[in-house]
């Protein structure tokens, strides 16, 4: 296991999270190196627990959990996670602002925060808005902007302080096609020096932009591999998109079948 | 510097920025130091001083960059999408960074500034709303009620309060907007707590205690500042008590404590006479020992913060 933890950014093991007496995740082992990783699954089945877990805002129910090679579960230290939060970026399913903020207000009262460097923060901030392309809306309230912008607003946040852990929790809501295909460019950017974690339920935005695919259903793991596996599952592509959906699309379908048929035989 | 690898190990010399600034450096070597300057600011200072020490620059850089900001505002790019965003990603941040010496931002004044700027969103509009009313009802039942001087000893009574209620709504999940977002980083637990709690306390402690020593005094009242080693005592055992149930809880528990015993004495003596529960309270302020007392309670209320100082970080439990 000491060879796996010097790899990967993220080691949990045996993660399980309780929503009053319902287990929201069941025992859950993964872990997740530098790259762009999907995190795919029906509404509920488990994938904002998951992501609050390894953003250091919930605290597990049981097992371990470690960043960067500390342990950040309820008996951490409070050093060693000030360490590893400022080492993350983490966009929220929903998040609100304050009435009066601008963009880069906002954006720099998070890099505040995360207790950046203060002499960098004006710069870091210009250049997280121009990422998301907002730059020619840096000065304008946060509150005229539209829902898709304001999500952007949130990437920016996210990654203003250059995190080695970036968490997003469906990022892409919001956003028209256009903005998503440049979100999609930004995150295999970010992808290739950091450990990117994206939450979606949308099989298109896993096979344009991650690398390997986590499926999650009913707080169990269905399914791991690579995009190129999970499309390879959905069978020949035929060309042209048949009546169950893309060959990723038909893959996802399957594995989350056969994960079905296997906790039924059980 | 050539290979460009060493982003976090060179910085940009003085030479080097005065070879830039007069453009005589070579064309790589110009690439590798504008991409350095996009993620450390002393540099880009460094840089934007031997720039803006030419004119001739300035004023050619002024003019891409309101040729920039005239070209998106008059929305003629984004048919050229992500190029579009590239060239603007790029002078953007290479304007930004030579105009930064001149353009203060918010997050580059003084370390004061910015902690009153952070504490700032503390200030909620509702709650201010709240305390105005609450100074300038009393004045205006003071003067305009004529209910004279037994005004000044409700106002004490109701001060400790609003403070209590400033904490409640700059903090914690139920009414911080950006809670989901600050529980993830370093700062998010008592240190922010406690600016905002500053903050608070900066506001109303001048507000009322004005608005007190404006009222017109009684004889053996209680002066103006009678009120602020309880409200002190009171807010620090809100947040103490709040390091085990949630700022909220802690708060509202306090808040009605000191209501019942406010109110539950006063009105078991002689009830429906207005100012009267007011004036029995004023009796907890009054006197060297009555003061002692609270002083005494906000210590013990602080070195419980103290110790629990750990709780505010701890993750949530669902």
């Amino acid at each position: 296991m000491s060879s796996t933890t010097a790899m990967s950014t993220v080691t949990v093991r045996k993660l399980t999270v309780r929503h009053r007496r319902t287990a929201v995740l069941d025992a859950v082992d993964l872990d997740f190196a530098p790259g762009v990783h999907g995190l795919l699954g029906p509404n509920g089945a488990g994938k904002t627990s998951l992501i609050r877990v390894l953003a250091t805002v919930a605290a597990p129910s049981g097992g371990q959990v470690e960043l960067f090679g500390s342990e950040v579960g309820a008996k951490s230290g409070h050093r060693s996670r000030a360490a590893v939060r400022r080492r993350l970026g983490y966009l929220p399913q929903e998040f609100g602002y304050y009435p009066g903020f601008t963009v880069r207000e906002f954006v720099a009262y998070v890099a505040w925060l995360k207790e950046m460097d203060a002499a960098a923060v004006p710069a870091a901030v210009e250049l997280a808005v121009a990422r998301v392309g907002l730059a020619d809306r840096i000065d304008a309230r946060v509150k005229t902007l539209s829902g898709g912008m304001v999500r952007r607003v949130g990437i920016a946040q996210a990654i203003v302080n250059d995190p080695d852990l970036l968490l997003l929790d469906e990022p892409t809501a919001g956003l028209d096609p256009e903005q998503r295909v440049e979100f999609r460019a930004l995150i295999r950017e970010l992808g290739s020096t950091s450990t990117v974690i994206v939450s979606t339920h949308l099989v298109e935005d896993v096979a344009a932009a991650c690398t390997d695919v986590t499926l999650i259903e009913a707080g169990r793991i269905a399914y791991r591999g690579t995009t190129q596996e999970l499309t390879a599952l959905g069978g020949e592509d035929t060309g042209a998109d048949g009546p169950d959906g893309n060959p990723i699309e038909r893959g996802y379908t399957a594995a989350l079948r056969a994960h079905r048929a296997a906790v039924a035989r059980r | 510097m050539r290979g460009g690898d060493g982003m976090t190990h060179w910085h940009v010399g003085g030479e080097l920025a005065e070879r830039y600034a007069a453009g005589s450096v070579a064309e790589t070597d110009a690439w590798s130091l504008e991409k350095h300057v996009e993620t450390c600011g002393g540099c880009a200072a460094r840089v934007s001083a031997a720039v803006r020490a030419r004119q001739e620059a300035v004023v050619l850089l002024d003019g891409v960059r309101a040729g920039v900001l005239a070209a998106v505002a008059a929305g003629e790019a984004p048919e050229s999408g992500p190029v579009r965003s590239n060239q603007v990603r790029f002078l953007a941040s290479a304007t930004g960074a030579v105009l930064n010496g001149r353009v203060r931002l918010p997050g580059s004044a003084t370390r004061a500034g910015r902690l009153l700027w952070a504490a700032g969103p503390a200030l909620r509009g509702a709650w201010l709303l709240a305390l105005v009313l609450v100074a300038v009802g009393a004045l205006a039942l003071a003067y305009g009620a004529g209910l004279g001087a037994a005004t000044r000893p409700l106002l004490l009574v109701i001060a400790p309060v609003l403070p209590l209620a400033g904490v409640v709504v700059s903090y914690g999940r139920h009414t911080d907007p950006l809670h989901e977002i600050t529980a993830a980083t370093p700062s998010g637990g008592l240190r922010l707590l406690l600016t905002r709690t500053a903050a608070v306390l900066g506001v109303s402690i001048p507000a009322l205690t004005l608005a007190g020593a404006a009222l017109p005094a009684s004889a053996a009242g209680p002066g103006p500042a009678a009120w602020l080693l309880p409200g002190l005592a009171m807010t620090l055992a809100a947040l103490a008590l709040g390091s085990y149930v949630g700022c909220r809880t802690g708060a509202s528990s306090v808040a009605v404590a000191w209501a019942a015993a406010v109110l539950l004495p006063a009105f078991a003596t002689s009830p429906l006479e207005i100012g009267k529960p007011a004036a029995e309270a004023a009796k907890y302020f009054a006197g060297p020992a009555a003061q002692g007392g609270w002083a005494a309670g906000a210590l013990v209320c602080a070195a419980l913060l103290a110790a629990r100082r750990r709780s505010f970080d701890h993750l949530e439990t669902l």
